[in-house]
């Protein structure tokens, strides 16, 4: 049944992504070049509505969150490789599968490419953990637990902030 | 339904309740780039080489290695490319494209150009991603 939930999320998930027109190279690399925010309008949304109902169910005693650890090193450095890597490839990994249900066959090589990126983490891994995981490894830790406050004060900032962000987009036509 | 594009707020906001939805009835959040890690290890077992040796396709049990598949998130990166398929061919947006118009603006339209950035770009984005956590 799992598997069968996984496949009906990720079909209806492409379907939402292929509406909102995400799936595409220059939507994507338009938002890095502050053209067209559209990828943002859409993931900030999800982000939102996503925080307060998984917030709201975690309130309610009906899921556990699983929150993953937070290491300045592997993020900084795992991070900055990525936004390196998506500007070139211009999709990330789950549009470049959706990009080539919409017959871009250039998403094609970025999948083989993903593919090797894995295989040369794997054999990196060992390095990785020793030398970069383990700076500034804080576990697992979330901003209502390190600042002291409330979940819902957080996500009420973080909804404010991104509201304006979206505002500011409209305005400004991108 | 029938529009062809939709207000990316409102299929964010959709993609939200998915997400909720999901954790909620299956304990699932979403992500993708864990299967390209469990996927590039299924195909070097197929090309002889041996996995059960390697610290990451080991670690934590074995979930980044080949053992863990068929799983959640290898039908749920394979439903992302149904329904963009199915989407795409309802909306009359399916095009076969390898070279995308702003990569043509900038650069010309060589697809092996094209590829190979793509492909090189995918390499350092999911070691970048791998290493960051997802």
């Amino acid at each position: 049944m799992t598997l069968v939930y996984g496949l009906l999320s990720g079909i209806l998930f492409g379907i939402f992504l292929q509406k909102a027109q995400v799936l595409r190279y220059d939507k994507q690399v338009g938002a890095m070049r502050f053209l067209d925010m559209t990828i943002f309008k859409f993931m900030l949304s999800a982000i939102i509505v996503a925080a307060i109902g998984i917030y709201a169910l975690k309130d309610l005693g009906l899921i556990h969150l699983s929150v993953k650890g937070t290491s300045i090193g592997a993020q900084l450095l795992g991070g900055s490789l990525f936004g390196v890597g998506w500007g070139l490839l211009g999709y990330c990994p789950g549009t470049a599968v959706g990009a080539l249900g919409e017959g871009r066959l250039d998403a094609v090589w970025g999948i083989f490419g993903m593919l090797a990126g894995a295989a040369l983490y794997a054999e990196s891994y060992s390095f990785m953990k020793a030398k970069v995981i383990v700076l500034g490894n804080y576990g697992k830790i979330t901003l209502p637990q390190i600042l002291g406050l409330n979940h819902w004060l957080i996500i009420a900032v973080f909804a404010l902030i991104v509201l304006a962000a979206f505002a500011f987009f409209e305005k400004k036509n991108l | 339904m029938n529009k062809k594009t939709w207000n990316p707020y409102l299929a964010g906001a959709a993609t939200g309740v998915l997400i909720i939805l999901s954790v909620w009835i299956s304990g699932k959040f979403f992500g993708t780039s864990t299967t390209f890690a469990r996927l590039a290890a299924w195909v070097e077992e197929i090309l002889g080489l041996n996995t059960a040796t390697n610290a990451y396709f080991t670690a934590k049990g074995g979930k980044y290695g080949a053992g863990v598949l068929p799983d959640w998130q290898l039908l749920f990166v394979g439903g992302i490319f149904i329904g963009a398929l199915i989407s795409s061919r309802f909306s009359g947006d399916f095009k076969f494209q390898a070279v995308p118009d702003m990569w043509q603006k900038q650069f010309g339209s060589n697809p092996l150009k094209r590829g190979l950035a793509a492909f090189f770009g995918g390499i350092i984005a999911l070691f970048g991603a791998r290493l960051a956590g997802g």
